[in-house]
């Protein structure tokens, strides 16, 4: 029982990050087949504007707000910056302008902060324990459940009961049709990237409440996990996305448990073989993804 | 309310559409006939705002609007059903009226009751109200782009080959319901592979070859002095 | 064919004025970046006969350099060393020791039959699916070298290779790269593939068999990248698995792009644009340390520059410098212009 419980609460926590994160990635991926490679350094954005309102005695939760909004601009900002200039261009274009973006707001990062880890102030319930049914969990845990629950449901009322939400489900299965309805094409561009932003910033901060500290390059972890969790769930269904999530959280935590101390360290190259294997078996990932619109 | 003046449009250095005019005045019914790859579907989506025009003039109510993209046309009072029938597969038949209100989405009541409109007028979308678009046949397919189109209340349809591909019961209902779309005091803009239909319902017509317009009058004009076959080869 | 006999003379001509100003001038650290320039050409010209042929953006690109290094780094570390630099070899591995010259060819062919056995699956993808198993080949490349202690000394720097890169080599070996690009793009597998990159379908129904077109390049691509990693291995003589990684893919993609990655003669004017500015701004970065102007180290502003001159050049120039013709039909237009003037 008490085995059962630890593995379910470090599955759907786990999962519950990895779903939002992957649900950010696909939300732009879904409108604009863009695959984001600049999702990694929202995250990174929101911990280090926690960082730098550290001292500030501001409440925690005002700061928390104020880091997921620095992170909806920097989602804003890789549309004006890496997106617009080169749309419509070609693909690959889009996808160098997006890696070079990344790149460049980590190297602001190492220039204007620091190459070390900086510590992320952090309510003292993140560092605390409860004990459910004789398994002892950290509480942050719990948040990151309750947080990835409210946040999806959210997203799931956002995207079946508004109209923006439709128009940008519709934009996203046929952009064209959806702009001669009268749908602008920029106003559903910059929501999918601040969406985006959005939900890094969230899910940032509850993943740097793991460490404790940001670095550079700690947006690279979950945009790999990003990736293996949209593949797995459907690189165009959001639906697939949070699916995704939750399965690799699944297979993770499982392999975290059964695997040993030797062969965890391939634990990464096990996973993205995975995601080739299934990228081969099908381009458009495992789930299928919302049908493109053609005539029946 | 539309004219077209000397309009251009080219795929690179194809030029589809080569110096074409044509105008629809308040509550006219124009069809635009000629064969495959005569350029009718290249000006229709060039006064859509879906391709750019590359020389000539779309002017509507006198203001101009050449080059406008789609979403301005819409606002503009432009709505347009493409060829390629696009539904939105996986948003719901009420989804998609939904969207096509998009441009005022602010009149809450006004959307409701234009929606409850049209799924009277089309009985088989209100059956089906609740389910993914994706699941209709072509010919509700058909009806609901033209229901949806309506739904942003303009004041011009640009109607391209409502058709295409659908079984002949079902294309003497989409011209039925083309009719009342007129009765109603609408311009319509029809392009139509199906000539003789789209006599039956024009006031006038315009014949389309390699680009250019052959013949132009009215209706009945068209349909006494061309050989409507040979529209279909191209001749 | 007379206009690409220009384009060799022309680039390979840079090439060897590169060499001879660095004889005359003679001086040690004009030395190493002239021949990390010519490293990084090697480099850049695999990735070009891959991504300029098919159209297609790679990441393992540098996960290939990674096995090359390693290859030759296995077959040189003289055996004396080897119980240091790798305590946990193989056995068998342990007495093998043989010319850094032979090591360095081995090194591009192992690189290519590695990319030969992994990659001809992956080619028939396309788009987002080609990039993202792209980028999980080089991550699954990168865990294994960093893990793999038996063979690469693990996430730790594997030192004692023997020093036998030099300038004359690295130029030899560019010249080389740039003809087998050449030749490569005019042949007839890189004249479908091209064919292909701009319409897939079309390229198909003239009976081109897409993925087995791109493997070859694949392959020939990897060659390339694992011969410039042997070259480097032995240049520096000493490297980790992270030299392999994002940050370097970010280097060579930087060239590639800005210089335009359709054309050969794009791929070695970026290389040779891109490493000038690198230098000089790695320069600027060490004056201002030295100056303390900022209370912290000056690093990344290289990056950031790099960066922000890639996004400019896509904006503004999508095909980079160079995006259609090579330099040899350019200067031969001229000159047939000049011509019929007279």
């Amino acid at each position: 029982m008490t085995f059962t419980v630890q593995f379910l609460i470090d599955v759907l926590s786990l999962g519950g990050a990895y779903a939002l994160m992957a649900l950010g990635l696909v939300i732009v991926y879904g409108i604009l087949k863009l695959v984001n490679f600049a999702y990694g350094e929202l995250i990174m954005v929101a911990g280090y504007a926690m960082f730098l309102m550290g001292g500030s005695g501001l409440p925690w939760l005002v700061m928390a707000g104020v880091a997921v909004i620095m992170a909806v601009i920097a989602g804003i900002a890789t549309d004006y910056v890496a997106f617009r200039p080169v749309r419509a261009k070609s693909v690959t274009a889009v996808l160098i302008t997006s890696f070079a973006f990344s790149t460049l707001l980590q190297n602001a990062a190492l220039l204007f902060i620091s190459p070390r880890p900086r510590p992320v102030p952090l309510p003292d319930i993140f560092s605390q324990t409860v004990t459910i049914f004789g398994a002892i969990t950290p509480v942050r845990n719990l948040i990151t459940i309750v947080a990835a629950i409210v946040l999806l449901a959210l997203f799931a009322w956002l995207m079946r009961r508004t109209v923006l939400g439709i128009a940008m489900r519709a934009a996203a299965t046929n952009f064209t049709m959806a702009r001669m309805l009268g749908v602008p094409a920029n106003l559903i561009i910059t929501s999918a990237f601040a969406i985006s932003g959005f939900l890094a910033g969230v899910v940032g901060l509850l993943w740097i409440g793991r460490i404790g500290t940001v670095v550079p390059g700690i947006g690279l972890e979950p945009l790999l996990v990003a990736f293996i969790a949209t593949v797995i769930g459907g690189m165009r269904s959001m639906t697939g996305a949070v699916i995704g999530g939750f399965l690799l959280a699944l297979i993770d935590t499982t392999l975290n448990y059964t695997l040993s101390q030797e062969l965890l360290k391939f634990r990464d190259a096990f996973t993205f073989s995975l995601v080739i294997l299934i990228l081969l078996w099908r381009p458009d990932g495992l789930i299928k993804g919302p049908a493109s619109g053609q005539r029946t | 309310m539309l004219e077209v003046n000397d309009l251009e449009v080219r795929y690179g250095a194809i030029r589809a559409v080569r110096g074409v005019s044509l105008k629809a005045d308040t509550g006219e019914l124009v069809a635009i006939l000629g064969a495959n790859g005569a350029g009718k579907s290249s000006t229709l989506m060039c006064i859509a705002g879906a391709l750019k025009a590359a020389g000539g003039s779309i002017r509507l109510d006198g203001q101009d609007v050449t080059s406008a993209n789609p979403e301005k046309m819409v606002r503009a009072g432009v709505a347009t059903v493409p060829e390629t029938r696009d539904v939105f597969p996986d948003l719901t038949v009420t989804e998609n009226l939904t969207l096509g209100s998009y441009t005022r989405r602010s009149d809450r009541a006004g959307v409701t009751e234009d929606r409850e409109r049209m799924l009277a007028l089309f009985p088989r979308l209100a059956e089906r109200a609740a389910q993914p678009a994706g699941t209709l046949s072509g010919g509700e397919q058909q009806m609901l782009v033209i229901a949806r189109a309506m739904m942003s209340r303009p004041k011009v349809l640009l109607l391209d080959e409502p058709s295409l591909g659908l079984a002949p019961v079902i294309v003497d209902q989409i011209f039925e319901m083309i009719r009342t779309l007129k009765q109603s005091g609408l311009t319509i803009v029809l392009v139509e592979q199906n000539a003789r239909k789209a006599l039956s319902v024009a006031d006038r017509a315009y014949v389309m070859r390699l680009g250019k317009i052959a013949a132009s009058g009215t209706a009945a004009e068209i349909g006494a002095a061309t050989d409507l076959s040979a529209l279909y080869l191209g001749g | 064919m007379k206009r690409h006999l220009l384009t060799v003379a022309i680039l390979g001509g840079l090439i060897v004025l590169l060499v001879l100003v660095n004889q005359w001038l003679g001086i040690r650290l004009y030395d190493r970046i002239a021949t990390n320039l010519c490293i990084s050409l090697v480099l850049v010209l695999g990735l070009q006969v891959f991504m300029g042929n098919s159209g297609i953006l790679s990441f393992a690109h540098m996960g290939f350099m990674g096995v090359g290094a390693y290859t030759s780094a296995v077959l040189t570390i003289p055996a004396q060393m080897k119980g240091m630099a790798l305590p946990d070899l193989y056995p068998f591995l342990q007495a093998v020791q043989v010319s850094p010259y032979l090591a360095i060819a081995a090194g591009g062919i192992v690189a290519a039959l590695v990319a030969a056995a992994l990659s001809y699956p992956l080619m028939r993808l396309s788009d987002a699916a080609a990039v993202i198993t792209s980028f999980a080949l080089l991550v699954v490349l990168y865990t294994v070298m960093t893990h793999w202690s038996q063979v690469t000394n693990g996430p730790r720097t594997l030192f004692g290779l023997p020093k036998a890169t030099d300038l004359p080599l690295a130029a030899g070996v560019a010249i080389l790269a740039l003809i087998a690009a050449l030749v490569f793009k005019e042949s007839r597998t890189g004249r479908l593939l091209r064919a292909s990159r701009d319409d897939e379908t079309a390229a198909a129904a003239l009976g081109a068999h897409i993925p087995s077109l791109r493997w070859r390049a694949f392959i020939l691509a990897a060659l390339f990248a694992g011969v410039g990693g042997a070259l480097w291995g032995h240049f520096i003589t000493s490297f980790s698995p992270k030299a392999f990684y994002l940050k370097e893919t970010f280097l060579i993609l930087s060239m590639l792009v800005i210089g335009g990655a359709n054309t050969v003669t794009g791929a070695i004017v970026g290389t040779f644009i891109v490493t000038i500015a690198y230098e000089s701004l790695r320069g600027f970065e060490g004056v201002l340390n030295e100056a303390k102007i900022m209370s912290n180290p000056v690093i990344g502003l290289t990056e950031i520059v790099l960066a922000l001159a890639m996004i400019a050049v896509l904006a503004l120039r999508p095909g980079g410098l160079f995006p259609t013709r090579e330099i040899g039909a350019l200067f031969g237009r001229k000159k047939t212009r000049q011509e019929n003037a007279g």
